[in-house]
């Protein structure tokens, strides 16, 4: 072992710098402490590496790379639809809700034409929980029947890519596009996270450095990234043109993302990538983040499900969103081309997106019509809670934020109504 | 084996011994087999063909993600077994190459037989149980199968390449 | 020295990013506090309880950080709490495998006069790669108590716990001191010159 001494020199330097006992060193001579100290206690020994090592490397290189990542998204989706989709909400809650719950509400509650009937159980003559749109219908369905089971196994593929090192790795291959629209690698985490709901994913852009960055991140945010209650919807609802949803998204995300990093002023930093080893998950670990963070999704998930379909229900009674409808016609008529009957939805898109696009089906459009409405829904505005804790980050911010999303959904609900045009499906 | 396999993997020069050869050839022809899939895939997805069937083999291409998306990562493992296949019993970035190709694999056959899996536990939607029989229920496991499930038991003999490499 | 004589103490848990000092805070709270490796997550610090023999102490895990001279937010936020409480016990935690950088951070929280204790963690990485680290002998050096620990399996954080009574400052002129003078320990040899850790 070889043995380096320190200099007297930097020692002394910083004995004349400080007191007798808080005394400061500067970097140099700190840094050769360290040295001489690593050099008395550390021996290194031969490391060859293994062949895990070589893997978790080839997983970071960009042809390599990219390759894994695709297949780890593939996975991700590919579990979240199997397990929610197919298992849970398609085996079981479709049958519990549509064969005994709502035959049974449907059954007891009084009087099919007074108003608490349709706030609570919605339209006398639907045959499944979506569509009857009642608080006690619709609502548990939602909230139980699909958002659950997306949310609980979107959480434990999360937890496990994170837990065993994928994730901070992904960021690293994606630094390299993200900086191009003024983010950096991390940025993935938000955006995975806003996969899953909003909420975390706007807590979570504080990884980024600059203003600009958490700017820009917040806004595609809530632009641009589906949540998981909303994804469960969009299987359940038009599970045949999910993929076209996803393309014009994420187009969407890349382009106005590209366009924003250039407006707003501001920097776009380096930043040090801290990657940790690759290591098998703790079980017990994995278990606990699945339960906090499911725990505190369905805190605030379940009342705002719940008091969204309450408040739109009591909006059509009251015969303000039948207004606004008629005031908005011309805009989605002539400008998005959808049927005006999409502007109750739109409305009810700002408590909760998921019920938005669960209320489109129910409102007969054309393929295109569809896929048009769907895209505007999620792109025009986060849910009230998403808007709570962005307004927790600046109201300034906020406020811009809500000015671009308005230009970006107008700019771009025309744009996909000139492509539909263009090739000749609107 | 005249090797010892925990020695061969780690010699980055070295005479190629016979087996070195042996899995060379065999990740190569799995390579080709694992591409040609994916290839099948995507190509079947964009309507070259209404679905496709053979023995116990079968690949539908109705779904975007599944066949496009889900081939394109197939062309992926492919290419990287074929490009791992040459020395992958003597050099370690070999291997490893060939092994992030057998990963992808088992991620596609994976997420196919979790796929199965779901759809066979709940009852049909016509029938008023809620869990399937066990005749229904092994029913859904019963050919044919997708490519990367075909390929799947194939891959498991490189297992003893890897691991030899991992312990060293 | 030490911050004794009251119930209860406080513990700032101070480290690099992805040292486990996140697994190595709920090995010692049991908390409700959300492990995990990516940056982000450790910002909004945790507070957590651990009482050791007759004795409670309240640690506190501090965002992680390469330095005291800041560079983001998290590491201004793990600064500003350093000097919020220039009283407590600063618990610095060390991954055994890159521990170069960990003494950086180290020597810079001595320097301020805290009373510290070293938790020298993913002993179990460094094993593996067969990089050994001398706690013993790095504890002499230092002058305060080096605990090798391994979070995930829950090595050494009984001791780890036991051994913060023991927290005391270190003098930066001694350590450099000892570095001049004195020769290489040889294996096993009894604690001596470190201002009465009270042995291993």
């Amino acid at each position: 072992m070889t043995l380096r001494q320190p200099e007297a020199g930097p020692v002394s330097a910083a004995a004349d710098a400080g007191g007798a006992n808080a005394m400061f060193l500067s970097s140099d001579a700190r840094w050769e402490m360290v040295d001489a100290l690593a050099a008395r206690t550390v021996s290194p020994g031969s490391y060859e590496p293994s062949l895990a090592d070589v893997v978790g490397e080839l997983t970071v290189r960009p042809l390599t790379g990219i390759p894994v990542a695709l297949a780890a998204l593939y996975a991700f989706w590919s579990i979240f639809t199997s397990f929610a989709g197919t298992l849970m909400t398609d085996g079981f809650m479709v049958k519990i809700f549509d064969g005994y719950w709502l035959p049974w509400l449907q059954s007891v509650w009084p009087d099919p034409a007074s108003w608490h009937y349709f706030i609570f159980v919605g339209n006398p003559l639907a045959d499944n929980s979506l569509e009857a749109f009642g608080v006690l219908t619709s609502g548990f369905f939602v909230s139980i029947g699909v958002v659950l089971p997306a949310v609980l196994i979107f959480y434990l593929t999360m937890t496990i890519l994170e837990d065993s090192g994928y994730l901070p790795r992904l960021a690293v291959l994606m630094d390299t596009f993200l900086h191009k629209i003024g983010l950096h690698g991390y940025a993935i985490v938000p955006a995975i996270l806003g996969l899953g709901c909003n909420v975390p994913a706007v807590t979570a852009t504080r990884i980024l450095e600059t203003k600009k960055q958490r700017f820009i991140m917040m806004t595609l945010l809530a632009l641009f990234i589906p949540c998981g209650a909303q994804l469960g919807i969009m299987m359940a609802v038009i599970p045949e043109s999910v993929g076209i949803v996803f393309l014009c998204l994420l187009i969407g995300f890349g382009l106005f993302g590209f366009i924003l990093s250039r407006l707003i002023p501001g920097e776009n930093p380096e930043i040090l990538v801290d990657v940790p080893a690759y290591h098998w998950p703790v079980k017990e670990y994995v278990a606990q983040k699945l339960w906090n963070r499911t725990k505190a999704f369905l805190r605030e998930a379940i009342p705002f499900v719940l008091f969204g379909i309450l408040l739109v229900n009591l909006l059509y009674l009251g015969g303000v969103i039948p207004a606004l409808a008629d005031l908005l016609e011309p805009v989605f008529v002539v400008w998005f081309g959808v049927p005006k009957e999409t502007a109750g939805p739109l409305i009810a898109a700002f408590l909760r997106k998921d019920l938005a696009i669960a209320q489109l089906s129910n409102i007969p459009m054309t393929p295109y019509q569809l896929v048009a409405s769907v895209v505007l829904v999620t792109i025009y505005f986060p849910c009230v809670a998403t808007f709570v804790v962005m307004l927790r980050e600046g109201w300034r911010e906020l406020l811009a934020s809500i000015a671009v999303l308005l230009t970006v959904v107008f700019i771009y609900g025309g744009m996909i109504h000139g492509i539909g045009i263009l090739l000749g499906v609107a | 084996m005249k090797h010892n396999s925990r020695n061969t993997t780690i010699q980055r020069t070295g005479p190629v011994s016979r087996p070195g050869t042996i899995y060379s050839l065999y990740i190569g022809l799995l390579g080709l087999v694992t591409l040609g899939f994916g290839c099948a895939d995507i190509l079947i997805w964009a309507g070259a063909s209404n679905g496709f069937s053979w023995g116990i083999l079968a690949i539908s291409g109705d779904d975007f993600f599944r066949w496009a998306w889900g081939g394109v990562v197939m062309v992926c493992g492919g290419l990287l077994l074929l490009s791992g296949a040459a020395h992958a019993a003597t050099s370690l970035h070999q291997a490893a190459k060939a092994a992030v190709g057998v990963i992808l694999v088992w991620v596609i056959a994976g997420t196919d037989f979790l796929a199965m899996l779901c759809a066979a536990i709940p009852a049909k939607a016509s029938s008023p149980a809620f869990l399937n029989t066990l005749d229904g229920f092994l029913a859904g496991f019963a050919p044919p199968y997708t490519p990367a499930l075909v390929i799947f038991p194939f891959t498991l003999g490189l297992i003893r390449v890897f691991r030899s490499a991992v312990h060293r | 020295m030490a911050a004794n004589g009251e119930d209860v103490t406080t513990v700032l848990m101070i480290g690099n990013p992805n040292v486990g000092k996140s697994a190595l805070f709920n090995r010692m709270t049991g908390a409700n506090a959300v492990v995990s490796n990516y940056p982000g997550t450790t910002v909004d610090f945790t507070k957590g309880t651990l009482i050791e023999g007759n004795r409670t102490y309240v640690i506190i895990d501090v965002p992680g950080t390469y330095s005291l001279e800041p560079r983001d937010a998290a590491e201004e936020v793990a600064v500003r709490m350093l000097r919020h409480r220039p009283d407590a016990t600063v618990m610095i935690v060390l991954d055994a495998t890159r521990i170069e950088r960990g003494l950086y951070l180290a020597l810079e929280v001595m320097e301020l006069g805290m009373p510290c204790i070293l938790a020298v963690n993913m002993i179990d990485a460094a094993h593996e790669k067969q990089i050994t680290v001398d706690t013993a002998e790095l504890q002499r050096l230092l002058g305060v108590p080096v605990i090798p620990t391994t979070a995930i399996s829950g090595e050494g954080v009984r001791s780890l716990a036991e051994m913060l009574r023991k927290a005391r400052v270190a003098d930066v002129m001694d350590i450099s001191g000892r570095l001049k003078g004195d020769p290489p320990a040889a294996g096993g040899r009894a604690c001596f010159g470190c201002g009465g850790c009270g042995g291993r």
